[in-house]
Order: C-alpha cells, then structure tokens, then sequence
C-alpha cells in the first residue's frame, strides 16, 4: 500500500516535523452554546495523543469535526501541512482522517471482509465484484495490525473488542494518517482492552497520528504520548504525559483540586446485620452465594466482566428470578421473590444501566425521584404535588443537582446528576440497604467524588451499601470490606486493612 | 438558585402541558380548519351542524380516551374496531332475550371488558407483542362474529332508555355526547391528578425502572388494556343503538381513526408522552374534516385520503418544532 506523501503545488517535503493534522482557532457554536472556542490541536505523525475532558468539554464536537460530521463555524485544519476542507465524513475519509467511535459503525448483516471495503469493493472482469480479494487483501490488513478476525465472520456475532478491530482495518485500508478511537475501552473486557493497547500502539509504529479519547486516567497514562485537556469548549493544556500526575491532570480537567477523591466521613459500621443472603444461585450465572452486609458499612464486590455481579445485584434485590437460597433484609425474609416485596423491605438497587434501567429520560425531574415514593405524597390516590415537589427540592438542594428546574426532562441532565437524581428515588423511600451497581460509570471525574461522598454519607446514615464495581480505586476508597467473585461463585472476602490489589486480583482470577 | 428558577419554569410548564407541544400546531390546525371550512360553507356554523359533528366524535372520543392511556404505557390495542361491531352484536342479542337495557350493558362490558383482558394477559404475560397480539385479537374477532351471527342482530326490544342511548338528548346535548365527556374528564383527571395515572407514564416511559421501583409493572399494563376494552363496550352499545342494530360488519377501520386521533394528540407511540387534551384536539381535527368534506359536497373518499395527508403533516410540523425548541 504506497501513500503518496507529496503533494504537488507545495513543494516542501514531508518530514516527521510536520503535523500529520493541525487544528488552529477551531471554533463551533451551538443555538445557545459555545461547544468549542479557539481551539488548537495539533497531531504528531506515529505519536499517541489522548484527548481529555469531562461531559461538555467539547471533546465530541472536535472529533465529529474531524469527522466530518460538524463543520466548523471557525479555524483551519491542515494535513500535512496542506489546508484542507471537509464537510463531510466522506471529505473526512478522503483526507485519510478515520473516527472509530464508540457507537460501532458497521453494517452487522455482513462480513467482516464485507465491511472493510465498504467504500468501493475491489472489482474483476466484467465489474463483478472480486470476493476473493476481498478476502486476501482484508486477511493482510489484519496481519499488518497484528490481530486476527475471520474476514469471513458476520460483523455482528463479533463482540464489540472485535469490531474495534474491524474499524481500525478500514481505517488501513483507507490509507488514514490519523484515527481517533472515541472511549475504545468502554465496553471491553480487561484482556481486550491490553489487546487493543498493543494494536494501537502498531499503529502508531507505522506512522499513523492516533487520538485517544477517554476521561479514564490510568488508561491514558498507560498509553499516551501527549495529553490535551479540553474544559467548558476551551482548550487548557497540551503537555507530554510524563509532565503530568494524576493531580494535575484531574486539575486541568474539572478546573480545581479534589483533595481526596475519597473521604470518609462516616464511623465504624455497627454489628447489625441489614442484609443476609444464604445459599444464593440462579439459572445461568449464582452459585450458592453467601454473604451479610452490616448497617453502616459499605460492603464492595469485585469481579472481572462476567464474573457476575450485576447478575447478584440484581438477584438480592427481587429483580432477577433465584433457583435456591434465602435473601433476608432486616430480619424479613424476601419472599415472594420480586422487587415489589423487595422495595417494601427496603432493599433497592441503584441500577449500572441508568438508561435503561432507571432513567425515565422523557419525564421531569420530580416525577423521576419520586417514582418510588409517590404514594407518600397521595390522598385517597391523588397527589399532592406541592408536597411532592417540596419533598423533591429538598433533594435537589442537599446533593446539589445542577437542574434548570423540577421540570427540566432528566434526559438533558449530565451523568452525575441523572445518578443523584436516581439516588434520591431511593432516599425519598428510605432504604436499609441500597444494591449499587457501577455507581460512576460514565460520570465525569468532578461528579464522582460528589458521588462517592454521597455513597459515604448513605452509609453514615445506618444504610447498608452494597457496591458492585469494577475499578479498583473505587473499591479500596470506599469499602470496609471486600467480596470478591469469579464466574458465579464468591472467591474470597476480606476486610480493607487485609486487602492488597494483588489478594483482590487473584481471588478475582479465581 | 433553584429557588429562582422555580417559579417561571413552573409557569412555562403548566402553560406548556395545556397547550404546549403539538397542541399548539393542532389548535392552529383546526382553527384553520374551521375557518376556511366557514368561510366556503356557512352552514358549517349552524347549531344542527355542531352538534352533528360532536355526536360524531362521542364514539371516537370514548375509545381514544382509553387507548390514550394504553398508548402512554407504550402499547396499543388494534382489536378495538372488531370488538366494537361484536360488542354491538352480543349487547343487542342480550337486550332481546332480557328486556333489560343493565343487562345488556353489562353484557357488553363484560365482553369488551374481557377482550381487554385477554389482550393484556397476552401482552404481559406471553410477552407478544401488542401489535401483533392485538391483530391476532382482530382477526378473531372479525371471524368470530360471523360464528355468532351471520347478520345484522336487529332491535327487538324497543327499549326507549336503549334508543335514547344513541339517539336521545338531555337538553340540546346529544346523551352520547354527555357519555364522552364523562368518560373523557375521568380519563383525564385520572392521568392528571392520581398516582395511577403517574405509574402510566412511567411505566411507559421505562418499563424496568418501574418493576425495579417495586411497582407491579404488568398490572398497570393490563389496566390500561382492560378501561380501552371497556370503552369499547359502551362505544359499542352506542353503535348498536344508532344504527338501531347489531352489524357485524360495523367497526372496520374504526381502530386506526382512533390511534390516528391519539397520535395527532402528540402521544407517543414509544410511550411516557401524551395528553388526553391532545386526544380531543386530535379526534376533533379528523371529525371537523370529515364534516367539512360533506359540507363542501366534495368526494366522500377523500374522508380517508385527507386525514392521511394531516396525519403526516401534523407529525411533520410537530418534528419541526421541537427541533426548533432544541436550538
């Protein structure tokens, strides 16, 4: 695959000096919003460049601009030192710009081969297309990236680490100088995610400016070369990474220093047990699961994907049907097994799939806190709305939820207020013991002391918490004692003093 | 701060829920409507005209109002229109044989009542689809009339309370009008006003987030089948009593007036969003149109093609809009 690395009219020769793209004054404006203001971004070729900021930074509006999906209201953007124009994403393509982004753009009906030449399938005699090319030349791509995929396989029985894959081929077989990979890593599994790491850093090797965007801090110290920090559409700073801490990059990003992303304001647990699941299995995942959570203690579960915690989080509290074992939530057993018996007891979960799970997006804030609750503010089956909204303004002003007002969709609400929103579903009813399950997952670094201080503070109140997570910072900050599990089984539970990540990571191996 | 943007967001709020959203582009297209209708017929305006044209939207009013809360819980019910030429049938069949018009209507409740439940268990217990389970209901129930009768169940019981029913007044107001407009203030305050009609959009606005709050999910689903089932049967007994018979063949096609209406009314078919409001709007748009074709004397076939054409139109200008509120 030859790249044509003159263009004529210039006359200057292409060295490694010159950016692979340079984005100078980039500027983009919204009805209402200013989503990029004079921004500089400037891409070396072989180098990896992790573009970071919280929700709204305007990190999407840049590479949608890249893309070709935005144009852009101001600034220039040059490849290799050519000025280019692209109001398109095929312009986009054509430049050699390709954007994997995290919503997998392929069509899932076809093979692998079948999307990589997409664009313009190879042809022989007689215009019929050549599958036989298709399937060497799509075999040869995955060679050069050092990753297999069966170009024969149909996209969609692929998982998603896969289809990344898929994505980063076409992106070969359209010669690109410059991929952007959008939060690559959301949905991958460890081991893929040091896969893609090796991948991504073959790109690199061959040349190819690679940006990766991601608010996930270790991820980036890992893997990039240079850092750029957008905040409020602006851009902040652009520093090789060995320059930054972890301080000073969460600085850069949120705009103020969080001390300690984790206090602990709350006492030693007490000794009475909230919650006690005894022999606990399900049809396709438990296997006789026991544990107690005390009041006042925040209990955290660790586990790999798959290693079934979201499956328990949603056994205990009467959501997923059990085949054996006993849940009892203060002193009452959970029988009939159903969130309606669930509830009543006081035990809830605090979904990690908030979108499906637990935001009604379409409807007002008020009416999504106090879903649980509502009987509390009705007579004889009316509601008293003053009522109802006094108990939910309250909420709003002691967790600090950013919201226009009570009315405000909570669709248009940022991560971290959707989630203290759906916290305050559960307060609203008063629980005894709240199921969390993956409590920051896609909410920025500033929210997510607010939220780990909120978990801190249920548990202050006597709430036993019961956290399911799969970052292992969250979990040494927060928990007083750590469960581990392993495909279904619990492998290990030990306090925090006892706890090392190396103890953690065995038991979750198994 | 939150105390500062209280109010005002409160006020847009109320004022946006009345006659906000696509009642806003519906009040504007019926207004059209109305006044170009007016303008080339006059007679569009008399006192016997309106109150043809409310008459006329009793019966799909009743139904709407149901299926407006069916629809808000995010499922649909498309065996209304069959269930209302059975329920016709069997409620004059019972009337003739008991004499007594409570009988009858109990009859008739009962069926459409029951065809409800049959519809949600099906929905929430077997998990189908309310679409095609509600088809399969259709297509029983289209042949299954033709099993109890092989044609029109004729009034042999000249029963004035049951005539009076489709055809009587109270006052100058025709009694299936007054029927309507009960059954539409107790819908509407019921979605309104009441706990229930909060977990009826909320279940329809997420399902899981409703189970997962300890809310039995598929009773409120069911619920919503059973009140459209039961609208069907007093729209149905209301049928019989205007044509002054039971017809099998009666209904067809009524379904989609109905779903059109509640879908001009700016509820949506995806659940969580929908006012009863619009409902009325909605069903007033198509009955004003249909008046106006007759009016003008125009081509009667044009009674479907033009609701089509504002079907789409209004959804259309309802897009643009929104679109418009977003930026």
């Amino acid at each position: 695959m030859s790249v044509d690395f003159l263009h004529p009219g210039e006359g200057a020769a292409i060295d490694s000096d010159v950016p692979a793209l340079e984005l100078r004054g980039i500027g983009k404006r919204f009805p209402g919003v200013v989503a990029l203001d004079n921004v500089d971004f400037t891409l070396e070729p072989g180098k990896i460049h992790a573009l970071m900021g919280e929700n709204g930074a305007g990190k999407s509006t840049l590479i949608k601009i890249m893309a070709g999906v935005y144009g852009k209201d101001a600034g220039t953007m040059r490849m290799r030192g050519r000025e280019v124009d692209i109001r398109s994403p095929r312009d986009s393509l054509k430049e050699g710009i390709k954007v994997v982004f995290q919503e997998i753009a392929l069509i899932s009906e076809f093979t692998v081969a079948e999307n990589i030449f997409l664009e313009g399938y190879p042809t022989g005699k007689a215009g019929s297309i050549d599958w036989k090319k298709i399937r060497t030349d799509s075999a040869a791509l995955f060679n050069r990236i050092g990753f297999n995929v069966d170009p024969a396989a149909r996209t969609g029985s692929l998982p998603v680490s896969q289809q990344q894959m898929v994505e980063i081929a076409r992106a070969l077989a359209h010669e690109a100088r410059v991929v952007v990979m959008d939060e690559p890593t959301s949905s991958l599994t460890p081991n893929e995610v040091s896969l893609l790491f090796t991948v991504i850093r073959r790109l690199a090797a061959l040349g190819i400016a690679v940006v990766y965007v991601s608010h996930k801090l270790d991820e980036v110290f890992e893997i990039a070369d240079t850092v750029t920090v957008l905040r409020d559409g602006r851009h902040i700073s652009t520093r090789p990474i060995g320059e930054h801490s972890n301080d000073t990059l969460i600085q850069d990003m949120i705009g103020r220093r969080i001390d300690n992303l984790f206090p602990r304001k709350r006492g030693v647990p007490g000794s009475k047990v909230a919650l006690s699941v005894e022999n606990l299995s399900t049809a396709k995942k438990l296997n006789d699961v026991s544990f107690e959570a005390r009041a006042g203690e925040v209990l955290g579960f660790f586990g790999l994907m798959g290693a079934g915690r979201t499956e328990l989080a949603k056994a205990i509290v009467g959501y997923d049907p059990i085949t054996s074992g006993t849940i009892t939530v203060d002193g009452h057993r959970l029988a009939p097994h159903d969130t309606r018996t669930g509830v009543k007891l006081g035990i809830g979960l605090l979904t990690e799939d908030r979108k499906s799970e637990g935001l009604m997006g379409e409807l007002p804030v008020y009416q999504n806190a106090s879903l649980a609750s509502l009987g509390a503010f009705a007579r004889l089956g009316f509601v008293d709305k003053a009522k109802e909204h006094k108990a939910v303004q309250n909420y709003v002003d002691r967790f600090r939820i950013k919201t226009p007002s009570l009315f405000q969709q909570v669709k248009n609400l940022s991560g971290g207020n959707q989630q203290k929103v759906l916290i305050s579903r559960w307060l609203m009813r008063g629980l005894k013991v709240i199921v969390v399950d993956e409590p920051t997952r896609g909410i920025d670094v500033g929210a997510k002391s607010e939220i780990f201080a909120l978990i801190d503070r249920l548990a202050g109140e006597g709430l036993a918490v019961v956290m399911m997570t799969s970052e292992m910072p969250e979990l040494l900050g927060l928990a007083d004692r750590i469960a581990v599990m392993c495909e279904g089984s619990l492998t290990a539970i030990m306090s925090r003093e006892d706890a090392t990540q190396e103890k953690i990571l065995n038991a979750a191996i198994g | 701060m939150s105390e500062l943007t209280h109010a005002p967001a409160q006020k847009r709020f109320v004022g946006g829920r009345f006659l906000g959203g696509s009642q806003l582009v519906l009040g504007f297209i019926l207004a059209v409507l109305c006044i170009t209708i007016s303008i080339a017929a006059p007679q569009f305006y008399s006192e016997a005209n309106i109150i043809a044209i409310l008459r006329q939207c009793a019966l799909v009013l009743i139904v709407a109002s149901g299926m407006t809360m069916l629809i808000i819980t995010a499922e649909v019910d498309l065996s209304v229109g069959a269930s209302l030429a059975f329920v016709g049938c069997i409620g004059m069949a019972v009337l003739n044989s008991t004499h007594s018009l409570p009988l009858g209507m109990l009859a008739a409740l009962a069926f459409a009542g029951g065809v409800g439940l049959f519809n949600g268990l099906v929905v929430t217990r077997l998990r189908v689809n309310s679409l095609i389970a509600t088809i399969g209901t259709m297509m029983m129930l289209q042949g299954g009339v033709y099993l109890f009768t092989r044609e029109a169940v004729q009034n042999h019981n000249q029963l004035a309370s049951f005539t009076d029913l489709g055809a009587g007044y109270v006052g100058a107001v025709p009694v299936p009008v007054i029927l309507a407009a009960l059954i539409f203030v107790v819908a509407y305050v019921t979605l309104r006003f009441t706990t229930l009609g909060r977990y009826l959009y909320a279940v329809g606005a997420n399902e899981r987030a409703v189970r997962l709050s300890g809310l039995r999910s598929e009773r409120l689903k069911l619920f919503a089948f059973v009140v459209t089932g039961l609208c069907v049967g007093v729209a149905g007994m209301i049928l019989s009593s205007l044509m002054n018979a039971g017809q099998p063949t009666a209904g067809r096609g009524f379904e989609l007036t109905v779903i059109a209406a509640v879908i001009l009314g700016g509820t949506s078919l995806l659940g969580g969003r929908g006012s009863l409001f619009g409902t009325l709007l909605g069903v007033l748009v198509l009955k004003v149109i249909d008046n106006g074709i007759i009016i003008l004397g125009w081509n009667q076939d044009l009674q479907m093609v033009v609701p089509g054409i504002v079907i789409i139109l209004a959804t259309y200008l309802d897009i643009i809009r929104n679109k418009a509120n977003v930026r």
